[in-house]
């Protein structure tokens, strides 16, 4: 049965093979305008993106050979962006051929292929969440993919101050800043550090704001609680307004000399003035304080609204077995809440490992710390921002972004795989 | 079933992908950079709130040459920055503004076009401004102003013949005003930019110099005991609380001129930046050149230079380069330094009585006596931030004088190294 | 009986007096801005809560355009910029979740791992591409280029929940409708997408509230003072080396707040119960 079958697929053969000229092998299927339409976006598309490709993969293996013409960082780019409409191409390549091959496969076994109107409303048919997903994932090609190789692509050359345009070429040197960072003592003992800190700071300043505004929505749910709209009203402002503003003014608020904490709360409080921004352990603790103030409201207004959903009975039951409140809490609430919000609580420590903003604006990653070349609060991001924008270090800071990424990616798959999305999918 | 296609596709793809493997082999001559003859306009970078001093330089010249000149205003200190970002980018200025120190690193970039002056023009520039626009015996740009930190001092706290002479009669004083809530001298010895006028009084210095003159970058001297002796001076003020803890970092300069523009500072080490500055916000303020420091020496001073430079990114150098040149003459110095008050470096106008009577240039060129260049080679780009960094951690008492130095001075050796490889 | 009741009294003074605590913590800096923009002088050195001698002399200078600074500008490119990517982001987010929901297509699986990693790499960390791009295709200063960086920015993380929450609407109110011969796209619009509306204004705030909090993107792809938006020039305003002001700063922050938190806590309303409606439904 099965011998006899592959023994008929000549015309799938045929059309295939054909194909690799695309449109040619829909010809042969005898679908004309299929098969015109796929020679001409095959030209249109070979015509249009001959000079990307010529000059993309020449600059991507070179990176330029001549000042001041060659732009090392221009031809990397270009050798990206070539590479992905290859691949692009290279995809509907791969579907010609796979369309040239199922029809000639019908002709085999005696069916006839659609005709164009058809085939058009069959591919609309089977295409249809493609065409759903393909505006956003083209977006996510040009604006993050893209992005990310390329910085993943420089950490394998020497971009640096002295191998920029327009007087230098970059190069290819493989692994070398890779060595560099866990080599040179100074560089490895301050990933290290920054990597300490960025994990501590994740866990804590998440794990605050989500504590403290699971804590605050259950306060205000309480029953027989007066002006609950006023308190929720006054409990979302600090996610009300804009972040960067208030980190700034906690800046100033935080000055060592003259910001209010100090001269004025602290005063009051008969306490000794404290070096939040000279110091980098109390530096630290403002930030968390500050991200926690930050953090809670958006926690707040998630639980509130889960609060409000959780059934009656399922407490009257517990009532019934003459439960106290706490028990009632941790056995029906606080599971019920984590169990609808585990995606939302996730995301407060994916962001706040990328938390740049509140790290870089309160005190600039500072303050200094010996024997370090990062700040004292720096995080990886931060860091590398610094690396990038104020030291020029591009290759470095590029290889950090790839040692940050592994780090990331490899807790977020043992974290998938954990959980339950990964059997659903 | 589904292996007959997906082999030929690979199969295919192979030989797609050698096809487009020989292609590039005569590219890259088509793209050139050279997109000559598109005269007529020059885009110039001035610093900030300083377009007012070449605005009639600029019409003479677009008048003259018959071409348009567009001016922006940008931070001078930032505009190499953005030279990097622009210039590529098509959007870049033909013109530029930017510190002396910095023409090194722009120079190894390739950012700065060479200019070809006769030495007699670079002669009408005072030795020190010119010498920062050279490398390698190559002119990169011509001198605007010159400045120098000095010292303001409001006239209301602290009269002319009772000012402190030294810095020890500051550090009395200073303690005395600290004892009414007042602060009597301040200045951001958390820099290197500030505390090298002390550093270089007690023989510390950044570089050494190689016989012909040169910096060189293998003998730095932040960590002999000279420096060591300053830092421990200077971290003297902040521990005994004359400096206050907040004029500390990067946000100390604005809490240092609001101390100073408020009335609560005596006197403060600050630039020819803030002259107008502080006479908008009202003070009544006098200029004299830094304070002798304990040990009897001088206190120095970095000398900034400031500078036009033509962009390599430039469409119309010869152009951009005339302008540079007319800008800076003579004549045009002497305007801009009437409508901006920058000292200007040009040694006619330096002894000219206009400036001999302006008390603030005539401090600025008292002090200059004083005062050294700021390296220009690309290696002092390494330098400020690791030194910065050990200022502040031996001010704020994190670390001892000698191991927040030692430290510094081998994190900027390593990174030198790193980055001289090649 | 007299127990329970002095024990219900206890917790609710304890709460009013927590929430009173916390309540204070929050208006503090708050209030304080709001001293700090009335305040004489440039810096916060003197600033006190409340003001001594009161001066609009900060709105009144952030009206006053000059080389490089523009507020109102600012604030309309601002605006611009987040009304355009909150609608962009919505839009893209829902038909990609919808597809990622309710069909089962090849590369479905490895499309949303690949979601859940691009969600933890920061996009900032690759400014110079993004910069490299912005050159390549002319569009430095482009507020255009800046909304699809945005909205790129946007699609992992919130595709991701919208995902989440479109799965937890049952499939059999698809199945009835279609039943009714009602298309993909129409149990879409119409039952769907109304259902999803609290995640959809969950989606809509993130939109909102994201370019108004960046700097490090913008800052990157917008060169021009004219074309800042409200970060990047308010940013400035205090980190410049020479004349920065912080009471300016404090007047424009104050500016922008008020207009964004206004809108912001009239929606909660329907963002709270919407969210309640929705939990429901899970």
């Amino acid at each position: 049965m099965e011998k006899s079958k592959s023994r008929d697929r000549s015309h799938a053969r045929i059309a295939g093979l054909l194909s690799i000229i695309p449109g040619v092998g829909q010809l042969y299927n005898k679908q004309i305008i299929k098969g015109i339409a796929f020679l001409v976006v095959a030209l249109l598309y070979i015509t249009g993106f001959w000079n990307l490709f010529n000059m993309g993969f020449w600059g991507l293996f070179t990176l330029g050979t001549e000042v001041p013409r060659d732009n090392s960082i221009f031809l990397l780019a270009e050798g990206l962006i070539a590479f992905l409409i290859l691949c692009i191409g290279l995809l509907f390549y791969g579907l010609n051929l796979r369309d040239a091959f199922k029809n000639g496969e019908k002709i085999d076994m005696g069916q006839h292929p659609e005709n164009f109107i058809n085939s058009v409303k069959s591919l609309f048919d089977t295409s249809y969440p493609y065409l759903l997903i393909s505006p956003g994932l083209l977006l996510l090609i040009f604006t993050v993919i893209f992005p990310i190789l390329f910085s993943f692509a420089l950490a394998f050359t020497n971009y640096d101050l002295y191998h920029t345009a327009p007087a230098h070429l970059a190069n290819w040197v493989g692994l070398e800043t890779f060595k560099q960072i866990f080599t040179v003592d100074i560089w490895r003992s301050t990933f290290f550090d920054v990597l300490g800190w960025t994990v501590i700071w994740t866990l804590v300043a998440s794990t605050l704001s989500v504590a403290i505004g699971i804590f605050m929505a259950i306060v205000v749910h309480q029953k027989d609680l007066k002006f609950k709209r006023l308190w929720r009203t006054i409990l979302v402002l600090p996610w009300a307004v804009p972040g960067f503003v208030t980190i700034l003014i906690f800046a100033g608020m935080f000055n060592d000399s003259f910001g209010a904490v100090n001269t004025v709360i602290l005063h009051a409080l008969g306490l000794h003035a404290v070096s939040w921004m000279t110091t980098a352990s109390w530096t630290k603790i403002a930030l968390l304080f500050i991200q926690s103030w930050l953090g809670f409201p958006y926690i707040f207004v998630v639980t509130t609204g889960v609060l409000q959903s959780i059934p009656e009975d399922l407490y009257e039951a517990a009532i019934m077995d003459g439960a106290t409140a706490w028990e009632k809490f941790r056995k029906i609430t606080l599971p019920f809440i984590l169990n609808q919000m585990a995606p939302i609580i996730i995301t407060q420590y994916t962001f706040n490992f990328n938390n740049f903003n509140i790290i870089y604006l309160f005190n600039n990653g500072g303050p200094a710390v010996p024997n370090s070349t990062a700040g004292g609060t720096d995080i990886l991001v931060s860091w590398i921002y610094k690396l990038t924008m104020s030291s020029n270090q591009y290759a470095l800071a590029a290889a950090l972004t790839i040692l940050l990424s592994i780090f990331v990616i490899a807790i977020a798959l043992w974290q998938f795989k954990r959980t339950n999305s990964f059997k659903e999918g | 079933m589904k292996k007959g296609w997906v082999k030929m596709f690979a199969a295919s793809t192979v030989a797609l992908l050698a096809l487009t493997g020989c292609g590039p082999t005569s590219s890259g001559t088509s793209s050139s950079s050279k997109s000559n003859k598109s005269r007529g306009s020059l885009l110039v970078w001035e610093d900030k709130d300083k377009s007012s001093g070449i605005k009639d330089a600029v019409s003479k010249f677009e008048k003259e040459n018959n071409v348009k000149i567009k001016v922006v205003e940008k931070t001078y200190a930032d505009q190499l920055k953005q030279l990097r970002l622009d210039g590529p980018a098509g959007t870049g200025p033909d013109v530029i503004t930017i510190p002396g120190d910095q023409i090194g690193t722009a120079v190894t970039e390739g950012l700065l076009k060479e200019l070809k002056v006769s030495k007699k023009t670079q002669s009408i520039y005072t030795d020190s401004a010119m010498e920062s626009q050279i490398v390698d015996g190559k002119v990169y740009g011509l001198p605007k102003a010159v400045e120098s930190t000095v010292l303001f001092y409001n006239k209301k706290l602290v009269s002319e013949k009772d000012l402190p002479q030294t810095t020890e009669e500051w550090y009395k004083f200073s303690k005395e005003e600290r004892t009414r809530g007042k602060y009597g001298l301040l200045a951001l010895w958390d820099q290197i930019y500030y505390a090298q006028g002390v550093f270089s009084g007690y023989g510390g210095y950044i570089f050494g110099k190689k016989s012909s003159g040169a910096y060189n970058p293998k003998d730095i001297g932040l960590n002999n005991s000279g420096a060591i002796e300053a830092a421990n001076y200077v971290s003297k003020f902040y521990k005994d609380g004359l400096f206050p803890k907040g004029i500390l970092g990067d946000k100390g300069i604005n809490v240092l001129d609001s101390l100073f523009t408020e009335g609560k500072a005596a006197a403060v080490i600050s630039g020819p930046w803030n002259f107008d500055v502080y006479k908008k916000a009202g003070i009544d303020y006098g200029v004299v050149k830094l304070p002798k420091l304990a040990n009897g020496k001088p206190m120095s001073s970095f000398i900034g230079v400031k500078s036009y430079n033509v962009s390599t990114y430039s469409k119309n150098v010869a152009l951009a380069e005339k302008f540079v040149k007319f800008v800076s003459n003579a004549n045009n110095s002497k305007k801009r330094y009437e409508v901006t008050n920058e000292v200007p470096a040009i040694k006619s106008l330096v002894n000219s009585a206009a400036v001999k009577s302006d008390v603030n240039a005539e401090a600025v060129a008292k002090q200059s006596q004083n005062a050294e260049l700021t390296p220009n080679i690309t290696e002092m780009d390494q330098v400020w931030t690791p030194i910065n960094n050990a200022l502040q951690v031996v001010d704020t008492g994190k670390a001892t004088a000698k191991n927040a130095l030692n430290s510094a001075v081998s994190q900027i050796n390593s990174a030198i190294k790193a980055n001289g490889k090649k | 009986m007299h127990s329970i009741k002095r024990n219900k009294n206890i917790r609710l003074f304890g709460t009013y007096l927590l929430l009173a605590i916390v309540s204070i913590t929050i208006f503090y800096p708050l209030a304080w801005t709001i001293g700090a923009s009335f305040n004489k002088g440039n810096s916060l050195v003197s600033t006190t809560l409340i003001p001594k001698n009161p001066t609009f002399d900060h709105y009144i200078a952030l009206t006053k355009t000059s080389g490089t600074f523009y507020y109102f500008q600012w604030f309309l490119n601002s605006l611009k910029i987040s009304v355009v990517t909150m609608v962009l982001s919505v839009i893209l987010v829902s038909i990609t979740a919808y597809a990622f929901s309710r069909f089962r297509f090849r590369g479905r699986k490895n499309g949303l791992i690949m979601f859940l990693l691009l969600q933890m790499i920061p996009q900032f960390s690759a400014l110079i591409a993004l910069f490299v791009m912005a050159q390549m295709l002319h569009l430095v200063n482009s507020h255009f280029l800046l909304i699809l960086i945005y909205v790129g920015g946007q699609i992992p993380m919130n595709t991701y929940l919208m995902k989440g929450y479109i799965d937890s609407i049952p499939i059999s109110l698809d199945e009835s409708a279609r039943l009714d011969g009602a298309s993909r796209t129409r149990i879409f619009l119409q039952i769907l997408a109304p259902l999803a509306k609290p995640m959809i204004s969950v989606v809509a705030m993130n939109g909102f509230t994201g370019p108004l909090g960046d700097f490090a993107l913008s800052s990157v792809i917008l060169r021009d003072p004219k074309s800042y938006t409200l970060p990047i020039g308010l940013y400035n305003l205090i980190n410049d080396k020479m004349g920065a002001s912080y009471t300016t700063f404090a007047a424009g922050a104050i500016l922008i707040s008020l207009p964004v938190a206004i809108v912001f806590i009239l929606l909660q309303k329907n963002f709270v119960s919407g969210l309640t409606e929705g939990g429901t439904k899970g």
